[in-house]
């Protein structure tokens, strides 16, 4: 017995009329938008070996990846991420070009299970750019400046989307002071990824004195604007936190003086992804989806995986979350219907008809054939 | 529009959890929670309920449907749904155990152990973590009597009193973890509305704190 063609693997879907037509509208303007900051479209390969996104994403994230086998019988993927491949070149290939690098693409990616149960696509496009070769507070406005500008156009109402912004050394900055192992780390980024307070601080006992861990623990709540900065100064005192802390408040007055601050929260309880980000990192929310939309970052440490240290700061949207909530939402980016109506154009000399319609083609215009005899399929 | 829509568990926890905003200042009228309806407001308009099955409502959080819930860690940690948990609301508080008629010989059984359970995520994380492997048999009530009629050789289970394992002659082997109602926040909604989901946290964890030290 074989399974009905019907069945659509978990996790895939199609997309026809307003949705396909939104998704690419948005991929355009988010391409377009890459493309005014002067950043250049790459494509990279769809299948790879599964070794580079282990080193590019980490082995908990490749492991996500669908796998088979090349003829030579090493191990293949189908891309979960774009940036692996992005970074490997900018190592190899492109290592002879002058830096920094601005990199774009869109490109689906494919991953077998998200990470919460609400992000049930297990093929989605990534919509992101990559800056390679720039290091400091221009480096990352500029990626900071493109996400919003790309949300801007998106027409949303004002407070219906957010940037949150942390820095992972903050967290590194207090793990280290605490002399935590490899595994208590995870247990506590953990703790502060899911903002349990309570818990964190019981973590914390061993290690911290009263004060220091009710600081922390009130840290990780903590999420707001320029008052969040000046409160996270009071509770956190080690160096290395200190220095990521003046990092953020020179970014986040570069942002005021953009009058952009409606756009903005500080989140010092964003510590996904800890292995491989470095530095600033920033996650995008949209009212109406339950999950994040987008995100990125700062990872110094990416390209020397390939052979090549440099810094390097690029972020992504999830062009399938996007177009979901611009969808069900009344904003004119989802109502702007295809404009025009087009009269179907009919001419019983085949000749005469392709005549007529290749010349409204040549003039741009919409053509419709309509068929001499409409034929019922047959089921 | 309400502002935050709380996703409430129907059942045990319901009354203290409505005890626990009410001490916030989220009240809702008796009138209202007396009819059959499954959707309710608050008094001040600002808030929505929505009265769910324990297990729904970390889905309905998580999707977002629901800004916040509450719900227990045991149901949290059989969700694995990847929330915010900024608050433990110490309330209805219980704990996840294995329990058999025969301990001995779960603790000395090194081969292959059937389980009964509710709970299959954290009973497989639980021996996973010992190494021990396991049969799950998942079952949807009445667990206690698995292994009395000799489906499975232990039952992993929550336990308030102890009562109903001393009746069907269980007894605990190990105390896998200690649950408690917590405060669960979709990710998005924590940002997106931050001042009011931080209000009600701050407010929620006052009243908590009182009780702790009265």
């Amino acid at each position: 017995m074989s399974e009905p063609l019907s069945n659509i693997p978990r996790g895939m879907r199609y997309y026809c009329g307003t949705e396909a037509r939104l998704r690419r509208e948005v991929e355009d303007m988010a391409m377009s938008v890459f493309d005014g900051w002067s950043y250049e479209e790459i494509t990279t390969p769809s299948v790879d070996y599964y070794a580079l996104f282990e080193h590019g994403m980490g082995r908990q994230q490749a492991e996500l990846a669908f796998k088979f086998t090349d003829t030579d019988g090493r191990l293949l993927a189908l891309r979960p991420d774009v940036t692996s491949s992005v970074a490997r070149a900018a190592a190899t290939l492109f290592a002879g070009r002058e830096r920094p690098l601005r990199l774009c693409y869109a490109a689906p990616v494919f991953r077998q299970k998200g990470q919460s149960h609400a992000e049930w696509r297990r093929e989605s496009t990534h919509i992101g750019c990559e800056l390679i070769g720039a290091d400091g507070i221009e480096a990352d406005m500029e990626v900071v400046a493109i996400a919003v500008e790309v949300l801007q156009r998106l027409e949303l109402a004002q407070h219906d989307y957010c940037i949150t912004l942390n820095d992972v050394e903050i967290f590194n900055g207090v793990a280290e002071r605490h002399a935590l192992d490899d595994s208590a780390r995870e247990r506590m980024r953990r703790l502060v990824d899911s903002r349990d307070a309570a818990e964190l601080q019981n973590f914390l006992a061993p290690h911290a004195s009263t004060d220091e861990r009710a600081g922390f623990a009130r840290l990780i709540q903590l999420s707001g604007k320029q008052e969040t900065l000046a409160e996270a100064r009071r509770l956190i005192t080690n160096p290395r936190s200190v220095a990521a802390l003046n990092r953020l408040e020179e970014l986040w007055r570069v942002i005021e003086s953009l009058d952009l601050t409606d756009y903005f929260e500080i989140d010092f309880g964003d510590v996904s992804g800890l292995d491989y980000y470095t530095g600033l990192t920033f996650k995008i929310y949209l009212s109406g989806a339950g999950t994040r939309v987008g995100g990125g970052g700062r990872y110094d440490k990416l390209t020397s995986n390939f052979g090549r240290p440099e810094p390097a700061i690029g972020f992504v949207f999830d062009l399938d979350a996007l177009t979901d909530v611009l969808a069900r939402s009344n904003t004119s980016v989802a109502m702007r219907e295809q404009d025009g109506t087009v009269a179907p154009l009919s001419n019983d000399d085949p000749a005469t008809l392709f005549f007529e319609a290749t010349a409204m083609r040549a003039k741009r215009e919409r053509v419709l054939i309509k068929s001499g005899e409409a034929v019922q399929c047959r089921n | 529009m309400p502002e935050l829509i709380i996703a409430l568990p129907k059942g045990r926890l319901q009354d203290a959890a409505l005890a626990r905003l009410a001490c916030a200042g989220v009240r809702v009228n008796g009138a209202a929670l007396a009819s059959r309806r499954l959707a309710i407001a608050d008094e001040t308009g600002r808030f929505r309920f929505i009265f769910v099955k324990p297990a729904d409502v970390p889905v309905y959080v998580e999707h977002g449907i629901a800004d916040c819930g509450v719900v227990g860690r045991d149901v949290l940690l059989e969700s694995a749904a990847d929330l915010l948990q900024p608050l433990d609301l110490k309330i209805g508080r219980c704990r996840i155990v294995v329990a058999s008629p025969h301990p001995e010989t779960v603790m000395n059984n090194f081969g292959m152990l059937r389980v009964a359970t509710k709970y299959p995520r954290i009973a497989a994380e639980h021996f996973g973590a010992r190494g021990l492997p396991i049969e799950i048999i998942e079952l949807s009530g009445s667990v206690e009597l698995a292994p009395v009629l000799g489906l499975s050789d232990c039952i992993v289970d929550v336990v308030e009193t102890g009562r109903t394992l001393a009746e069907n002659n269980l007894s605990i082997v190990e105390v896998i973890c200690e649950s408690t109602a917590r405060l669960v926040v979709n990710r998005a909604s924590y940002q997106l509305k931050a001042k009011t989901v931080a209000d009600l946290i701050r407010a929620l964890g006052e009243g908590v704190r009182q009780e702790t030290f009265a």
